[in-house]
């Protein structure tokens, strides 16, 4: 534990001094923002570009709070995501393309240990921002547009870190198998697009999928409670994120640290 | 007319829901310019990297961050 | 008993034996090379020893006193020592510490005086990525001998250095050589021979030359005489093939070198030959072998 703490400071010290922890929840921030201030504005906007035949313009319904918190949700998907694939597409990787983890796993380092540190401390970063993001968006939202019980919005942002810990742990699972960074970044996101996409086109034969989860948490902004197949859903993503890891460590710990050079 | 009207306009924009965003997004802006300037070391021309956070609006600090910044 | 004894170490790249069947026995406070050309094995045995490259076949056994985890007692220099470059030298030595089992103020002791020992207080507080070679390799020594390993482990400590850098790095070796054992390759014999008490010669992957180095010296160093006439002597040199005190004999148009069992009986029957002073004797000179000629003789 001690070891595993001393590992841990160091990815966090390295993520402050490369800004990290200052520049992704910045940018989740302004997006969280944007969103509502966008959905507040939006008939506004519209009716500034006013050359549309009179009377078209005026049929735009005012989304619902929760509406609102779901669009701002749909906005980190995909633009938080992609920036936090790509912030930490060289989380094994790069060390080892660099040679940096030679002199550390040639110490008494645990395998485990190096990549479970480096894995808890991606996702407590990604959340952390995606959490400062979303509050900040609760915070316009109820502002401009209405309220949604806190319950509902708990529960929501709960399953929805779910979710994000499926993406960290299979970038973690990726960067383990591949030396390539734009291969990394490349399959994450593809295998999260794609299981979102299949998700919201065949939910009934998705219902088990990780993608699902996104719509789950839709659903208890809505109503606050767990929709057709959510606890199905949950619960495979927990056992992968479980799988990923110990796959991650296994596969790790299995690799030459070093390849043959000449 | 046109002054009057620009006026108009500047004063419609709701400034306590906007400013925020500028705040924010210039932040991130000098953040990304100091360290460009400070680090040193990056991917292609440093010159590049600091016109791309100047001029191009969050995208162009983010750019930086993940694919200017040497992290070695 | 040795610190760590390998038995028919094997590591196989694409059904080639980077290393093949290498029995090694490093033993406890002697300072010892792996001496041979590039591409020999050094790197590839080296890697096995601290457990960065998995073995193929063979034994790695460390000494029973250490046991668990082999990594405890090792310290370790890679040929080309990547940092972490956004610490600085201080940070990264006591990381380097806590990560081989010292506590935190331990670590910040130790590394103080580690920095001093190799040149570094002056630059401690730097950033690693404004480091020069020399300072690195030096920082490198350091962060392998901050957990006090039994064997410190070095990969051509000093072939990417100048030669400044190089004397330093060598002198350096020679102080720690008293508290520590150390294993290092290098593919300069004269490394070698300045801090080392054994040496393993390493060819394609097989040691072809191993042991005491002082008694390898005594064992391989034979009176030598180089000849050169005038006239080509190739046809007269047949003519001392089968003399009984000679042991190697390498002619070459005008220029002969023969390595003889007795000095003074080659040089009288050499010098009262008639047929050599017929072709005009230009140069004699009477000189002893050395490794180098060994190691060049080996690893050709």
């Amino acid at each position: 534990m001690r070891l595993w703490l001393i590992l841990f400071k160091k990815e966090f010290k390295e993520s402050l001094r490369n800004f990290k922890w200052l520049w992704i929840p910045l940018v989740l921030i302004l997006l969280g923002i944007m969103q509502p201030v966008t959905s507040y504005f939006l008939p506004d906007i519209l009716e500034s570009f006013g050359d549309l035949p009179e009377g078209a313009i005026l049929n735009f319904p005012v989304p619902t709070a929760a509406q609102v918190l779901a669009e701002t949700i749909g906005q980190f998907n995909q633009i938080g995501v992609l920036i936090i694939v790509l912030a930490f597409m060289g989380i094994i990787t790069g060390e080892r393309n660099k040679g940096t983890n030679v002199m550390v796993l040639v110490k008494p380092v645990p395998f485990s240990t190096y990549i479970t540190t480096k894995w808890v401390h991606m996702s407590l970063l990604m959340i952390s921002a995606f959490l400062l993001g979303f509050l900040i968006a609760l915070y316009y939202t109820f502002e401009l547009i209405g309220t949604v019980p806190m319950s509902h919005v708990f529960k929501g942002m709960l399953v929805y870190c779910l979710w994000l810990l499926f993406i960290t742990s299979i970038l973690l699972l990726f960067s383990v198998l591949f030396n390539s960074t734009a291969a990394v970044a490349a399959l994450t996101l593809g295998t999260t697009i794609t299981l979102s996409l299949l998700s919201s086109l065949t939910p009934k034969l998705m219902a088990w999928s990780p993608g699902m989860l996104v719509s789950h948490t839709f659903r208890f902004f809505e109503t606050g409670s767990a929709g057709d197949g959510f606890w199905l859903a949950a619960i495979i993503t927990a056992v992968i994120i479980f799988i990923s890891l110990v796959a991650s460590t296994y596969i790790f710990k299995n690799k030459e640290v070093v390849s043959h050079t000449t | 007319m046109k002054v009057e009207s620009f006026i108009n306009d500047l004063q419609s924009v709701p400034w306590s829901l906007v400013a925020p965003i500028i705040i924010l997004s210039f932040i991130l802006m000098v953040i990304a310019f100091i360290d460009c300037f400070k680090h040193g070391r990056t991917n292609g021309p440093q010159w590049v990297w600091i016109l791309v956070i100047v001029f191009i609006n969050i995208a162009g600090p983010i750019a930086y961050f993940i694919f200017g910044r040497r992290n070695d | 008993m040795s610190l760590i004894l390998t038995e028919a170490l094997t590591k196989t790249f694409n059904g080639t034996n980077a290393v093949d069947q290498i029995d090694l026995s490093i033993k406890e406070g002697v300072c010892t090379a792996l001496l041979g050309p590039n591409g020999a094995g050094k790197t590839t045995t080296l890697n096995m020893l601290t457990g960065l490259m998995k073995k193929s076949s063979g034994n790695i056994i460390f000494d029973k006193r250490y046991s668990g985890d082999r990594r405890k007692y090792i310290g370790y220099l890679p040929q080309y020592p990547k940092f972490y470059s956004w610490m600085t030298g201080e940070e990264y030595v006591i990381y380097s510490g806590q990560l081989g089992g010292i506590s935190k103020q331990e670590a910040i002791k130790k590394t103080d005086d580690l920095l001093a020992m190799v040149g570094l207080s002056d630059d401690k507080r730097k950033k690693i990525a404004g480091y020069s070679g020399g300072m690195k390799q030096r920082l490198g020594i350091a962060q392998a001998l901050i957990h006090d390993p039994k064997l410190l482990i070095l990969d051509e400590p000093v072939s990417a250095l100048d030669p400044i850098g190089r004397r330093e790095v060598l002198e350096l070796m020679k102080t720690l050589k008293k508290k520590t054992s150390i294993l290092f390759s290098t593919h300069v014999l004269h490394d070698a021979e300045e801090v080392c008490e054994d040496i393993f010669i390493i060819k394609k992957g097989k040691v072809v030359v191993e042991g005491n180095l002082g008694e390898l010296q005594k064992k391989y160093q034979k009176p030598t005489i180089y000849i050169e006439t005038e006239e080509p002597l190739e046809s007269w040199s047949q003519s001392l093939k089968d003399i009984e005190w000679l042991r190697h004999i390498e002619a070459d148009n005008t220029k002969l070198t023969i390595t003889v069992e007795n000095i003074d009986v080659a040089r009288e029957y050499i010098l009262n030959n008639t047929g050599l002073r017929n072709l005009n004797i230009k140069s004699f000179q009477v000189a002893k072998t050395t490794l180098e000629d060994l190691f060049m003789e080996v690893t050709k």
